[in-house]
């Protein structure tokens, strides 16, 4: 379980980036954060993984066998232990363009084996198997050994949501998981996150709201670093119109794509 | 395409080239005579000696201040008149200016120039004309040509032709292409390129000085070669002074190009 | 109308012969101070002529007369070899301890960076000179010159390419728990390794010519062999070598430029 609690974060000249953000997501939930862009989105994930630390507040992670930890306030070391433990899928990816996409997803496990034994790629070949396996269910596992710089923006979306997954997490941090990717491989995408959150606790950052009524147990969204809203995952068009601001017609256009995409 | 194993298997294929660097490196160490012990026995043996240089000799600090100016002036002189020259040849290996034939001669005469190294084309000026500051120069306007010429008639070659038309369509002739359409240019990669090599031929003028030429270059070997360490410790400082001292200006200079010139 | 701004082409012709003239002045003067006559090294031209005619044509028999010649060449080649390999080696373990990205201690990085800087600007003929006392003249102190030389010339660039890679990977290998060793290991090894080893051949070409030149100065190699023949004034002998020298220069670019192509080109579509 996974309990944000105030978060703020300004910069230096005084503007908010993060005003009072709170939120709970427990195992068997897939939390999805709307907002329009530049809202503070990423900013919230950064958080919730320690990339970035809050102003104030703290980020509370809780695991069956062992105590509650503030991400916010342990030491380097302990933070290292539980990121292993987190699985982050980033809005841009963050691949090393050099590695071939198999090393990139096996690159997920390096905080859980030793220090050394990775300076010479210590992976056996039975990681090897599982990460083609994380690949293949990316349906990537064609490419596995082609360079990750001459992929395509969908391929490498894909092979860092591999990633994600053969770090096999306690907790998915998804950013914007589908945003380059087709119907149909979102959809596939989006079938394979929902039922891990039977098994960990997932938060997904979508710009696709009709996608978050869909799959979503549950919907956040942050606008301008405040929490708005926190609930039901079918919005109404008023809250729509609340959330994205006036350009409510366009989100009407996106539900007439809902059969297109969501079949 | 199917994955490689993983584990140590993958790292067969680095196998040979480690063991044939590794044979190399072996090889030549032996022909330098550099085993282990001696090199850092070396490193350690010249720290030490610049410890017994020291202190300098500050009273031969005003004589040899004269030498280190003409050092400068020798590299001064030589990067005006080397990247004239450089121009000249830069043009005439222009493909959208000289005639092919023209072209592939300074082509190649470029090309030899360059992988003659500038301390050969000094020995054999000093061999002809004597001591003096004459070799010099003209040793480090030659030593332009390749590196210069080369740099400016790639760039020449990249400029938009229709710019060349459009001179030529006015009845420009070919003086009038280069001087309105060439010039102007290349004038900011001109610059730039002649401050580096500026900051090249004073390190040069400084070696040039130590077979014969004169300058600060001829103080440092004579003080060495007379085992005065600590006059030589003077020498060093200088020069260490002006390398520095070139190197900040060319790049104060070359950034200031840079934001008022156009393109690159 | 609005102002426009522009120069008035008279302005700017009087600008530019202003500078001009100014220019040529200062030449002028520098020409004067140093007796350098730029006409008289045309009109003094049969000083070359005659060396020319000394010259050529070049004596070929010392090379086979003398197989020490043949080894001075490999000698030559040893030397700019190693002081490539340790020097670049060298450089990149300081340029790793130089870049913000890889060396968390301010520190560090600014007894790092101050070394390299500092070995930059030492010219070759000083190091040589130095090691030449130090070690006694020898391959083995152009060797250790070509070291020090290498870390200072290729020491900031190697920072400079360490410090500009893709930072996004490393946050993400960061995310999933691993140490700095493992972000270096798994993001910056592999971005700027086919960089690191296209400099270093390129490092090798400079070197071949600065061994040349250490030669002459003790540091052994065929350098030291051009000294001795025009020192006994066999300038046909000369010849030879300096036809020899350039023709190993141009043998030695060719191959590392063929490498480095190999190395820089790999993966990539043509
Ligand atoms: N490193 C930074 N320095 C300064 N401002 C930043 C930084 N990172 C983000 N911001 C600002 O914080 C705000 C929120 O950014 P964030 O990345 O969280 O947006 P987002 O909600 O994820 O948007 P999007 O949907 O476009 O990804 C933006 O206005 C951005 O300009
Ligand atoms: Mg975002």
């Amino acid at each position: 379980m996974i309990e944000v609690k105030n978060l703020t974060k300004s910069l230096p000249n005084g503007r908010k980036l993060l005003d009072g953000i709170s939120f709970k997501v427990k195992k068997g939930e897939f939390v999805g954060i709307l907002g329009p862009s530049g809202a503070g989105k990423t900013l919230t994930l950064r958080c919730l993984n320690g990339l970035l630390k809050p102003d104030s507040g703290s980020v509370i992670i809780k695991s069956e066998n062992s105590q509650p930890l503030d991400i916010c306030k342990i030491d380097k070391r302990e933070l290292r232990r539980v990121r292993q433990k987190i699985g982050v899928i980033f809005q841009g990816y963050h691949l090393v363009k050099r590695l071939s996409a198999l090393e990139n997803v096996m690159i997920g496990r390096l905080g859980q084996i030793s220090t050394w034994r990775s300076m010479f790629y210590g992976f056996t070949d039975a990681e090897a198997e599982e990460a083609l396996k994380a690949l293949d269910q990316v349906k990537m596992s064609q490419m596995a050994g082609m360079q990750t710089g001459s992929l395509s923006g969908g391929e490498m979306q894909r092979v860092s949501i591999a990633r994600a997954i053969f770090q096999s997490p306690t907790l998915l941090l998804a950013d914007e998981p589908i945003s380059n990717l087709d119907p149909s491989n979102a959809k596939t995408i989006m079938k394979m996150i929902k039922p891990l959150s039977e098994l960990m606790p997932v938060v997904g950052v979508f710009h696709q709201p009709e996608m978050t009524a869909k799959y979503c147990t549950r919907v956040i969204a942050i606008k301008e670093g405040k929490l708005i809203y926190d609930g039901d995952p079918k919005l109404s068009n008023k809250r729509l119109e609340e959330i994205y601001g006036e350009e409510l017609e366009l989100i009407e256009q996106q539900e007439h794509m809902i059969p297109v995409t969501a079949k | 395409m199917p994955p490689k194993k993983f584990s140590f298997k993958r790292y067969r294929k680095f196998i040979l080239p480690l063991i044939i660097l590794l044979a190399v490196t072996e090889a030549t160490a032996i022909v330098c005579g550099a085993t282990f012990g001696k090199l850092s026995d070396g490193i350690f043996n010249g720290l030490a000696f610049l410890g017994n240089m020291y202190p300098p000799d500050w009273s031969a600090f005003p004589e040899m201040l004269e030498p280190a100016l003409q050092s400068i002036i020798i590299a001064f002189l030589g990067t005006v008149f080397g990247t004239i020259i450089s121009v000249v040849f830069a043009l005439l290996a222009a493909n959208n200016l000289a005639n092919p034939w023209v072209r592939n001669i300074t082509r190649v005469f470029i090309a030899i120039e360059r992988s003659i190294p500038e301390i050969i084309i000094l020995i054999l000026l000093v061999a002809a004309f004597g001591l003096g500051a004459m070799p010099g120069v003209v040793a480090l306007s030659i030593g332009c040509i390749g590196m210069l010429g080369k740099l400016l008639a790639d760039i020449i070659e990249e400029i938009d032709p229709l710019m060349i038309e459009a001179i030529e369509s006015v009845g420009g002739n070919k003086i009038q292409v280069i001087i309105f359409g060439v010039l102007p240019q290349i004038m900011p990669n001109l610059i730039s390129y002649a401050l580096f090599r500026f900051e090249i031929n004073i390190r040069l003028s400084v070696l040039l000085g130590a077979v014969g030429a004169g300058g600060v270059g001829y103080e440092l070997e004579y003080s060495f070669g007379m085992l005065q360490y600590h006059r030589a410790f003077t020498a060093v400082i200088i020069i260490i002074a002006m390398v520095f001292g070139t190197e900040r200006l060319s790049y104060f200079l070359r950034k200031k190009v840079k934001t008022e010139g156009a393109l690159t | 109308m609005t102002a426009i701004d522009f120069t008035l082409p008279s302005k700017k012709f009087k600008d530019k012969t202003t500078v001009f003239a100014v220019g040529t002045v200062v030449v002028a003067l520098c020409c004067i101070y140093t007796n350098f006559n730029p006409l008289a090294f045309f009109m003094e031209f049969h000083n070359v002529r005659d060396l020319l005619g000394e010259m050529l044509p070049p004596n070929y028999r010392t090379l086979t007369d003398d197989p020490s010649t043949g080894y001075a060449i490999l000698q030559t080649l040893c030397m700019a070899f190693l002081g490539s390999l340790y020097g670049g080696i060298i450089a990149v373990i300081i340029a790793f301890l130089a870049a913000s990205n890889t060396m968390p201690l301010k520190s560090v990085r600014m007894i790092a960076r101050f070394t390299l800087s500092f070995l930059r600007v030492i010219p070759i003929v000083v190091v040589i000179l130095i090691f030449v006392i130090a070690v006694g003249p020898s391959t083995f102190a152009g060797m250790l010159a070509l070291v020090i030389v290498t870390i200072g010339n290729f020491g900031k660039l190697f920072t400079e390419i360490i410090e500009n890679v893709e930072s996004p990977p490393a946050e993400a290998i960061y995310s999933v728990g691993a140490s700095r060793m493992q972000v270096i290991r798994y993001s910056i090894i592999p971005q700027i390794l086919p960089t690191l080893i296209a400099n270093m051949l390129f490092a090798f070409d400079v070197n071949i010519r600065s061994a040349i030149a250490l030669g002459i100065f003790g540091g052994g190699g065929i350098g030291f062999k051009l000294q001795l023949a025009k020192s006994v004034l066999h300038y046909k002998d000369v010849a030879a070598i300096v036809s020899l020298i350039i023709i190993m220069v141009i043998l030695t670019e060719k191959i590392s430029d063929y490498l480095r192509r190999k190395i820089l080109g790999e993966g990539k579509l043509k």
